[in-house]
């Protein structure tokens, strides 16, 4: 028994088209529990997610990868009202947030 | 939705890139592969979140307007899920926020397999939609 999402990998290869080789800053809105999080970081000098839900936020805390704890950083917060200075970030991802 | 888009507007420089994933207004597909061949058995209705997509869609037209985003590339692509049993097919649609499986669609399902020796998985297919926009400061 068991339920195996995109077995093709067609989430991660067509983000990762998306986003050059090697990015400075990502910020994630609506990261969830942290599904596509964790290989946007691979390409990232620096990443943060936020999300509205706290459980689901506590998921991605718990499934980062050790050598992301210096680089990636997990806050709660809305898309309306980001805690960020103005020009702060080189990419923005939107997954699923609509 | 155009106050969020703003607000990553505000925090994005410069000639950086916004990447807008979500799926598209279509229900998924349910289907059985038997031995390797698919079987269309039904949908998973997600229409309730066809008016926030719409709602999305023209917020980000209003940015294009106003010449703060253009847009880059755009690609379509599928999400499958495949389940080994009617149990975890219950169990995916209870994760699925805003979408409904009707009632009968297990029990179809298993009225179909029942006696079946081939090898059977369900499957479940969702279109996808990936978008990039250059941010534009004016």
């Amino acid at each position: 028994m068991g339920i195996r999402s995109d077995t093709a990998g067609h989430e991660k290869k067509y983000l990762l088209d998306m986003l050059p080789s090697q990015c400075d800053r990502i910020l994630e809105i609506g990261c969830g529990d942290g599904r596509l999080t964790w290989q946007c970081a691979e390409f990232a000098d620096a990443l943060v997610g936020i999300d509205v839900t706290p459980d689901t936020l506590a998921e991605a805390v718990r499934q980062r990868p050790q050598r992301f704890r210096e680089t990636a950083s997990i806050l709660e917060a809305s898309g309306v009202h980001l805690p960020f200075k103005s020009d702060s970030f080189d990419h923005a991802l939107f997954s699923l947030s609509f | 939705m155009v106050h969020a888009l703003k607000e990553t507007h505000r925090v994005l420089r410069e000639g950086g890139s916004f990447i807008d994933l979500r799926p598209a207004t279509k229900n998924r597909l349910v289907e059985l592969d038997v031995s390797g061949t698919r079987f269309h058995i039904g949908e998973i209705d997600s229409s309730a979140t066809f008016a926030d997509h719409w709602a999305a869609d023209a917020a980000l037209e209003s940015l294009r307007d106003q010449g703060l985003i253009a847009p880059m590339h755009d690609a379509q692509f599928l999400v499958t899920t495949d389940l080994d049993s009617i149990e975890d097919l219950r169990a995916h649609a209870t994760t699925l926020r805003r979408s409904v499986m009707a009632e009968e669609l297990p029990d179809r399902i298993e009225s179909l397999i029942a006696g079946e020796d081939q090898d059977i998985l369900i499957r479940t297919r969702r279109e996808m939609v990936i978008t990039r926009y250059r941010c534009l400061k004016p």
